[in-house]
């Protein structure tokens, strides 16, 4: 009951007016910003970390969980309705939720992403305050090995994605490992695949390849046909704009799992949204009664890795306000800001400033509020968006495009990359190459490749460290598991027709 | 005049992908497998080098050997059109640092809206600086980010 | 006899012109705008975090009569940012903040087209210690204890720590080859997943930073069991330095300073001297630099310019014995 006396003064805290005031300008902020491709909540939070010198330290974590969240929100906007994901886990939100705004279901689709957002939120929002320091020591306990089994459980889902061909599936994920191992190769120093460029030697940025394959590759398709109609179709009447209650009904399982997975991934030192969306939409994808639909524009499709997405902000300030441990780029830019006000966050910070930890819990459910209440009723503005002409949108993505790489890095090496990597995206829709394996393999390859050798390193080459854990074992396992749904799938069919055949 | 049956998008694209297989073993090769203290750089790249290589092998013979016709007709002139569009692509971002973001973004419109989509040359420049000027607007100023500025200061 | 005292009057009178023409050059440069303060890495790393701090005690403390603003140069492992400084030839405009990496980076990268030899030198400002860690309930109590213990079970001992060009690599290498010991290194890309693998047990110890560790410290979690320091660190007035452990190796200290273009004029490279001297004497920096456990090596642009000689010659020599593939 202490945990609920606690929330209460957490909760006194986050009303505060000023408080409330800042938590407001963060969350608008975070997802005007979040919106734009490339501009993630890291850049977001470093640009606007100069305005909070002058707060005092609570007021400001607020703010800055408020850009937090709210970037997650504002990426699914893009992701959507133009096929741009706005940071790297809106990636997965393109695959349905692009579709669903070409079915015409675009606000539907932008309503459940922000359902799910806040249903995930809170979800994430609870157990940080609840679970915060056993789920911090279990934590601990996942080490490299555990890492591979995730990751392997990852790639798994690539047989969940494959679509058509299985083989052009493997082969378009291969390529994103290849494209994944570009750069410095952490443990011996060497570079890899650099081509003598020192820019590539930190690799090539996921949001780079991102925009390319999903935005630039799409517009480059759509030019084959010369149109003059507007983009997509437009929802028309109110009803049109929001999810009907049967998608919400279908939605009911990815609501659940999109916060749970996305939270437990989010504890993870290292784990990150992206991975955390993908497992849950392939999760989600796996249990479905109609998994071929998946691709197509399904409301799950979009609920589960959004609110994998969302829930993972809360379990990822687990490891940073517990642990004084960043989990990924955006928590360490925050313990960086903490560190700046001359606060520690570390075992003792629960103790020794509760007015800050459960000011900022609080104060983050209030944030889930806003952004719920602030992003329902743009819906209808934002589907707008779609009623601009082919001929002003596409310019409009190109400048996104540039604008979202070359403000975060200032290289203009990274807008020739866009160049390639647009290429790219063509070639692999003209070809009918799956482009979510590609995504996949880029983003887990490195940490899978990292995880691998530093778990061979523990053991001295002994591959049996993989299994002999049990924590890793459960992991692989779950991924065979999931390897061999189709399989089961396919012979309950096969019985199901022989039944039907001779009865 | 029946095409052979190897000219397809698989098969080509199959033969590319096993090239890079072949650059990407071939490469893997020079670095350390294996070094005293685990797998070097070179073990995950040989691994997956080869895969792909097998992998596009299988995929260029299946479709070579499939009796499914080539594409009934591949749309050149569309193909043309996205590659046009990808070239001016390119041109812009090529043209940003001597022109600037904001004239490079503009002149990239003028020909998407002119050239691609035929419209007049008054409804290309409106969109043409209506794009622009709106980057400039909420990018250049708003945000304060800086934008690749040209000859002309923005 | 007469020549000869005409001759050294003459060399007085000259020299004593020169001065005179040269003392106001001293007080001739000073900043006329904003000056770009630039770092590798992103907004909330190391280096960012310094400058960040360094342009606020300049506003705080009014220093200088300009506004410093951070650019974040981040990529290439720092080579963007030693790039991007080395390309700004002649601009008096520009700082950066320098770290052990952009002395050791060029040694092991091809890609690398500049060294600290293309930018002028301006003053050293810190130099990090490091403690070695364990985990709290770990059965050293001292450096001895786990260096027995490593050399009792070669290579089953684990270490984790940045890449093996790292300065926790570095320590280790000069403590296996110094004792004859051996045990396994294990990297991390960031040192909340280094903290996490040992407080979850996964590895044994850790060469850590201070302010990383501090919390874990306080709680028990962690225990130090020496420090790479030269002296003893004010924090931990009871925790042995290497050397006082009985380990004669080189201290491997990492260190942070400012740099600036090359081509600019004496008085230019003067005036930023005397104005991070001016820092370093603050009663701001003295705090920051005790909350950092830093220790302050200001050092002048001079002495600094033989420091890179001597750093980046020893840092080959043991990179080469770590194993590294030195390319200059």
């Amino acid at each position: 009951m202490e945990v609920l006396t606690s929330l209460g003064h957490g909760f006194a805290v986050a009303l505060e007016p000023l408080n409330l005031f800042w938590c407001f300008v963060g969350v608008f902020l975070g997802t005007a910003v979040g919106v734009m491709p490339g501009l993630g909540p890291a850049a977001t939070i470093a640009m606007l970390l100069p305005l909070t010198f002058n707060m005092p330290p609570t007021t400001a974590v607020i703010m800055l969980a408020g850009i937090y969240y709210g970037a997650k929100y504002g990426g699914s906007t893009t992701a959507i309705l133009l096929n741009v994901p706005g940071e790297s886990a809106s990636v997965v939100t393109c695959l349905d939720g692009y579709q669903m705004a070409r079915n015409g279901r675009a606000g539907a689709a932008l309503g459940i992403a922000a359902i799910s957002s806040f249903i995930a939120g809170t979800v994430g929002v609870l157990g940080l305050m609840l679970l915060a320091p056993p789920l911090a020591k279990f934590g601990l306990s996942f080490s490299s090995p555990e890492y591979f089994a995730l990751m392997v459980m990852g790639l798994a889902m690539v047989v969940l994605l494959a679509g058509k061909s299985m083989i052009k599936a493997l082969l378009a994920m291969l390529l994103g490992l290849w494209i994944a191992s570009m750069g410095i190769d952490l443990f011996s120093d060497a570079s890899r695949f650099t081509f003598g460029q020192s820019e590539l030697l930190d690799g090539v940025d996921f949001v780079i390849v991102a925009i390319g394959v999903f935005a630039l590759g799409e517009v480059f398709g759509n030019m084959e046909k010369r149109g003059e109609g507007t983009m997509l179709p437009v929802p028309k009447g109110l009803r049109n704009l929001l999810p009907t209650m049967a998608e919400l009904k279908a939605c009911r399982f990815a609501f659940l799992n999109g916060s749970i997975i996305g939270f437990i991934i989010g504890v993870l030192p290292g784990a990150g949204s992206t991975i955390a969306s993908f497992i849950s939409y392939g999760v989600e994808k796996a249990v479905s009664k109609h998994p071929e639909k998946f691709g197509t524009g399904v409301p799950e499709g979009v609920a589960a890795p959004e609110g994998a997405n969302n829930s993972e902000t809360g379990g990822a300030m687990v490891p940073l306000l517990t642990l004084g441990i960043p989990g990924s780029g955006t928590t360490a830019i925050l313990l960086a800001a903490f560190i700046l006000w001359g606060l520690r966050p570390g075992p003792l910070m629960i103790q020794e400033n509760p007015d800050l930890f459960w000011g900022l819990v609080a104060s983050m459910y209030v944030g889930n509020v806003m952004l719920l209440v602030l992003n329902l009723p743009l819906i209808p503005l934002f589907a707008q968006i779609l009623k601009l002409r082919e001929y002003i949108l596409y310019p409009i993505i190109f400048g996104i495009s540039i604008v979202g790489v070359y403000a975060v890095s200032g290289s203009l090496f990274d807008c020739w990359m866009l160049v390639v990597f647009g290429l790219l995206g063509y070639a692999i829709r003209r070809l009918d190459y799956p482009s979510a394996p590609l995504i996949l393999g880029l983003v887990l390859g490195d940490s899978m490749e990292r995880a691998l050798r530093q778990s061979l390193m523990m053991s001295q080459g002994d591959l049996a460290i993989l299994v002999s854990r049990p924590i890793s074992a459960t992991m692989l396992i779950l991924a065979i598991v999931l390897l061999c749904l189709p399989l089961f799938r396919r012979a309950n069919q096969w019985r199901v027709k022989a039944l039907e055949e001779n009865g | 005049m029946a095409q052979s049956k190897w000219i397809k998008g698989d098969v080509i694209s199959g033969a590319v992908l096993a090239a890079l297989g072949a650059y990407i073993v071939s490469e893997a090769w020079r670095w350390d497998y294996s070094t005293a203290e685990g797998p070097g750089p070179g073990f995950f790249p040989i691994w997956y080098g080869i895969a792909m290589v097998v992998l596009s092998i299988v995929l260029v013979v299946r479709s070579g050997l499939s009796a499914a016709p080539a594409e009934k007709t591949v749309d050149w002139p569309g193909i043309g059109r996205a590659l046009t569009v990808w070239a001016a692509f390119a041109v812009c971002v090529a043209l940003m640092k001597p022109l600037g973001l904001l004239i490079a973004l503009a002149l990239l419109t003028l020909f998407v809206v002119a050239v691609m989509y035929g419209q007049s040359l008054k409804v290309a420049l409106a969109v043409a600086v209506g794009n622009a000027a709106g980057f400039y607007l909420v990018f250049g100023l708003a945000l304060q980010l800086n934008l690749p500025a040209g000859p002309l200061g923005f | 006899m007469r020549c000869k005292m005409k001759l050294r009057s003459s060399i007085i009178i000259a020299a004593c012109a020169a001065t005179l023409a040269a003392a106001p050059a001293w007080a001739q440069f000073k900043p006329t705008k904003p000056v770009e303060f630039i770092v590798h890495t992103g907004p909330g790393g190391g280096a960012d975090v310094l400058a960040r701090f360094i342009a606020q005690t300049f506003e705080k403390e009014n220093l200088a009569p300009v506004r410093f603003t951070v650019n974040n140069k981040s990529g290439g492992g720092g080579l963007t940012a030693m790039a991007y400084v080395a390309e700004k030839k002649g601009d008096t405009h520009a700082i950066a903040v320098f770290t052990g990496n952009w002395l050791t980076n060029p040694l092991t990268r091809a890609e690398a087209k500049f060294t600290v030899k293309d930018m002028t030198p301006v003053a050293r400002l810190v130099l990090e210690p490091a403690l070695i860690a364990v985990k709290g309930d770990a059965p050293f109590k001292t450096l001895k204890d786990f260096i027995e213990a490593a050399k009792k079970a070669p290579g089953t001992m684990k270490q984790s720590g940045g890449s093996i060009t790292s300065r926790d690599n570095v320590v280790r290498q000069l403590l296996m080859k110094d004792t004859g010991a051996n045990w396994a290194y294990i990297s991390f890309p960031g040192g909340g997943e280094r903290i996490a693998a040992l407080l979850g047990g996964h590895v044994n110890m850790m060469v850590v930073e201070p302010q990383e560790a501090g919390e874990h410290i306080k709680a028990g979690n962690m225990r130090v069991i020496a420090t790479v320091a030269d002296k003893r660190l004010g924090g931990f007035p009871n925790v042995p330095t290497i050397k006082e452990a009985g380990y004669d190796i080189p201290n491997v200290e990492q260190v942070r300073g400012i740099v600036m273009p090359a081509g600019v004029a004496p008085d230019v490279v003067a005036y930023y001297e005397d104005l991070f001297l001016r820092l370093s004497k603050t009663a701001t920096w003295r705090k920051y630099l005790e909350e950092q456990q830093f220790e302050d090596g200001y050092m002048k642009s001079a002495e600094l310019a033989k420091y890179f000689d001597v750093f980046t010659d020893q840092m080959r020599v043991i990179l080469k014995e770590a194993g590294a593939k030195v390319v200059r």
